[in-house]
């Protein structure tokens, strides 16, 4: 048994990987924290049944694992590291001084069939990159983990206005770059 | 809050302040009537709840046909 589900978790170790990478932008802390989800699922893996959800169960580990290291990664840190930087307190150039936009949101029609194509995935992939790594991190914790901001606030010890103006940024930032590469333009 | 009327720089902020927190009243109200009048808060509005869909599809999306493959049975027996 033991031995079936050790060679089930080696087949996961990428999929991990990559979504470990996704988050923390670094292959020697996204090694980490995968290892530390592998060890962590073979020592509950009598509390695991059917193979089906594996991948599930696995994430959920995973996702305590990343905020650990997120968490380590901070300690050397300043205590306001993640709080608001010069990027955020700079006049946002989607804005006129009067509040208005420069270049209106168009409508992207429906969206959602662009979530088929490989080479969208490619686009938000290189959008997200192209953000500040605080940015993308909080980011991706909040979309892509799916934490709480409440807990988003507490894990990184920053206030929920700053947490606010961040995600807002990253918002901004990832719609305006997959607008210029995807929905406006020539694609497939 | 003095003002009635938002700006769009204020109104796509509150838009994404609304998926993280539940907005109050009045600013919920302000922000319809901002989003009637104005269409390009309003796509706005609509891209941020799909870039929220497609964030939560990444761990998916991220698959390889390598990763797939792993999935699959090696040999029968």
């Amino acid at each position: 048994m033991e031995e079936e589900l050790a060679k089930s978790l080696d087949s996961h170790r990428k999929y991990l990987l990559r979504y470990a990478l996704f988050q923390l932008r670094d292959p020697s802390l996204a090694e980490d924290a995968v290892q530390d989800t592998l060890i962590a699922a073979l020592t509950h893996g009598d509390a695991f049944e059917g193979r089906s959800q594996l991948r599930t169960w696995l994430i959920a580990i995973l996702k305590h694992k990343v905020i650990d290291q997120i968490r380590k990664r901070n300690r050397g840190l300043p205590a306001d590291a993640l709080s608001l930087g010069e990027e955020d307190e700079s006049a946002d150039s989607s804005f006129n001084t009067r509040g208005r936009w420069v270049d209106p949101p168009a409508d992207w029609g429906l969206p959602d069939a662009a979530l088929e194509s490989k080479q969208f995935w490619r686009v938000y992939q290189e959008c997200c990159r192209r953000m500040s790594k605080r940015h993308a991190m909080i980011f991706s914790m909040r979309e892509v983990m799916e934490i709480s901001a409440e807990e988003i606030c507490k894990k990184l010890e920053i206030s929920t206005s700053n947490l606010h103006v961040i995600l807002y940024r990253a918002r901004l930032s990832l719609r305006s770059c997959v607008t210029k590469n995807w929905f406006g333009a020539e694609h497939g | 809050m003095g003002k009635l009327m938002y700006s769009c720089e204020q109104a796509s902020m509150l838009s994404s302040r609304a998926m993280d927190e539940p907005l109050a009243p009045l600013e919920r109200i302000q922000l319809r009537f901002h989003l009637m009048m104005c269409t390009g808060c309003t796509s706005f509005s609509h891209q941020i709840a799909f870039l929220r869909r497609a964030s939560q599809k990444v761990p998916e999306a991220l698959e390889t046909d390598e990763d797939s493959r792993a999935d699959e049975p090696r040999s029968r027996g």
